[in-house]
């Protein structure tokens, strides 16, 4: 199961042995700069920092690669934006498309092609960049006597801030995913609580939230099962959850959808049973069994990363 | 017909190297047998089971049923209404607003007309046990034997060939789990249909089975009959697994009282026979 929590990866290194407090607050300070920054150079140095810390955190970078994957089509659409309506500096190259018939008529077979070879499970989003790419190619070609010649001009700003939006979403996606990859789900919401403890000044109930999502934390996988087997279960009577019109979807979601209520209702019932037996009461100061502590290597990121926004407010404005 | 197995094999992930069934030849009559499928938990009993009806495809080999390859054919609902399956905690799949709309919802996926569903519905809610003014009732009302019988008729009212049922009598108390065994067997003397349980019960197998099958670690390992298992101390060894009680009892009173019964009593009247022919 491809779930964002629990994507912990058990590693040894200084970046797991942080306190989560000092690693959610860095990351804030992280996104903060990133988004006071506003040349492209500053915003590839702190990408390269982020880097440096990937590669200390003894974590692939394929994992990161792989958080990125999801964002891939906003990350595109935000370039290609750029890169098309963005018309302020000086052009820097100029695409002449011809649009000819020979052209066209190819685009079209070019079409087809990729809509056949898709049945053939030859697809995926580098492959349709690909015959994008192609089509594009087709029409500089001097192909046949063209009826239209488009100019495609390329500015200086729009390609430089198109990567600089793009830099800006590796770097917040990356960040947050080291903060998630390198520290466990329970320390995690025990950093937050503890982040949060001002609040209950403002009567936020901070303790009975961070309870409410460790709990959903707990069970998401629980439930996940449960799915499974009520999918199964209406599958052999008769339920196709692969197809069917409207009126088939809503019968089968419902028939998914009551029994997971029926299900988390009771869990939850009896998981209220058992923490009330073990003495829980919301509201209620409890004590905590792993008590976080501040070491020297915390106080040092933490120093870092303000130093870092004051540079970047320094060397930005 | 029935089903088929021509050494089937299956792994939940295909870079481990742990199968969750292995090399498994298979043939079950759709007719008159009586199958205990008896193994630890994760010997692979429940994947067994799914394959059956096209709930899992084999990894390799081949899966028939009644003649027909599952891998191969257009329409999945075809086998899934001829091979009947029963969960564990089946009470857990019932959603819709009355008993009888949940026991119709299986036979109307499969293109049964409405009327005749309920005509349907009507006599297997008796079949199991089911008084009729329960079919107006929400099926959340009532009582969790009762939720489990309403669910095993709404698989029952799909007119399976074979019903599988899985752990059928876990969690219910030993007068349920009794008369949910005699339900079963009542449904097969009166269908004659094959019915398959899955149980960790060696009391269930000595007492219904027609036919044991054995799963131990991915792999078919007996498959035969109840006594021929059971008088086998070697094999029961081997597979882990514990006497029935009738069987125990004859070995007691064999050994305290000095008697000399034959221990393959199956069931509570075979040892009383034995035990009243004996004195």
């Amino acid at each position: 199961m491809n779930v964002i929590v629990g994507r912990y990866i058990n590693r040894n290194s200084w970046v797991h042995r942080l306190d989560p407090r000092m690693k959610i607050l860095s990351l804030i300070i992280l996104m903060i700069g990133t988004f006071m920054t506003s040349t492209l150079i500053n915003m590839l140095w702190i990408l390269a920092g982020v880097f440096l810390l990937i590669l200390t955190s003894k974590i692939s970078l394929l994992n990161f690669i792989k958080s990125l994957v999801p964002l891939l089509f906003l990350m595109t659409f935000t370039f290609v934006f750029q890169v098309l309506f963005n018309k302020q500096g000086p052009i820097i190259s100029t695409l002449t498309l011809n649009l000819s018939f020979i052209t066209i008529l190819l685009n079209v077979v070019v079409i087809i092609g990729y809509q056949i070879l898709k049945r053939f499970r030859i697809r995926g989003f580098f492959w349709f960049l690909l015959t994008f790419a192609f089509i594009i190619y087709l029409y500089t070609l001097n192909l046949g006597t063209p009826f239209k010649i488009i100019n495609l001009n390329l500015y200086r700003d729009g390609l430089t801030f198109g990567l600089f939006l793009l830099v800006r979403i590796i770097i917040l996606v990356s960040a947050s995913s080291l903060l998630t990859l390198t520290t466990k789900p329970a320390d995690l919401n025990n950093g937050l609580e503890r982040l949060m403890k001002p609040l209950k000044v403002l009567k936020v109930p901070v303790d009975e939230m961070s309870m409410m999502i460790s709990i959903a934390l707990r069970f998401i996988p629980t439930l996940l099962d449960e799915v499974n087997k009520i999918m199964k279960a209406q599958a052999s009577r008769g339920v196709d959850f692969a197809s069917g019109n409207i009126k088939k979807k809503v019968v089968q979601i419902v028939s998914l959808l009551v029994p997971m209520f029926v299900i988390s209702f009771k869990r939850a019932d009896d998981l209220s049973n058992a923490m009330e037996a073990r003495g829980y009461f919301p509201g209620m100061e409890r004590s905590k069994f792993g008590i976080l502590k501040f070491r020297f290597s915390d106080y040092l990121t933490i120093l870092f990363s303000i130093s870092f926004l004051v540079g970047i407010v320094y060397f930005d404005l | 017909m029935g089903i088929e197995f021509e050494n089937v094999n299956y792994k939940y992930d295909k870079r481990n190297a742990k199968y969750a069934i292995k090399n498994i030849d298979l043939k079950i009559d759709s007719l008159n047998e009586f199958i205990c499928l008896v193994g630890h938990t994760g010997s692979g009993k429940s994947t067994l089971i799914q394959h059956m009806n096209g709930l899992i495809l084999a990894n390799s080999g081949i899966v028939k049923v009644s003649g027909s390859d599952v891998k191969k054919t257009r329409n999945i609902n075809s086998v899934r209404r001829k091979v009947g399956m029963v969960f564990q905690f089946p009470e857990y799949q019932l959603f819709e607003e009355t008993v009888e709309k949940d026991i119709i919802f299986g036979p109307t996926n499969f293109g049964v007309s409405k009327k005749e569903a309920i005509l349907k519905a009507k006599e297997v809610a008796k079949l199991v046990g089911l008084e009729q003014t329960i079919l107006e009732k929400s099926p959340f009302n009532l009582s969790g034997g009762e939720m489990r019988r309403v669910a095993i008729a709404g698989v029952l009212a799909m007119e399976p060939d074979i019903l599988i049922l899985d752990e059928p009598t876990v969690g219910l108390d030993p007068k349920g789990q009794r008369e949910m065994m005699e339900l079963f067997k009542k449904i097969h003397q009166t269908t004659k249909k094959t019915i398959i349980v899955v149980t960790h019960d060696m009391d269930v197998v000595s007492e219904y089975s027609t036919r044991v099958i054995v799963m131990k670690e991915a792999e078919k390992k007996f498959d035969g009959l109840a006594r021929d298992l059971f008088l086998d101390q070697k094999l029961l060894e081997e597979l882990n697994l514990k006497k029935p009680t009738y069987i125990k009892i004859a070995e007691k009173i064999n050994k305290k009282l000095n008697r000399n019964y034959q221990i393959g009593c199956l069931s509570l009247a075979e040892l009383i026979k034995e035990i009243v022919k004996g004195e």
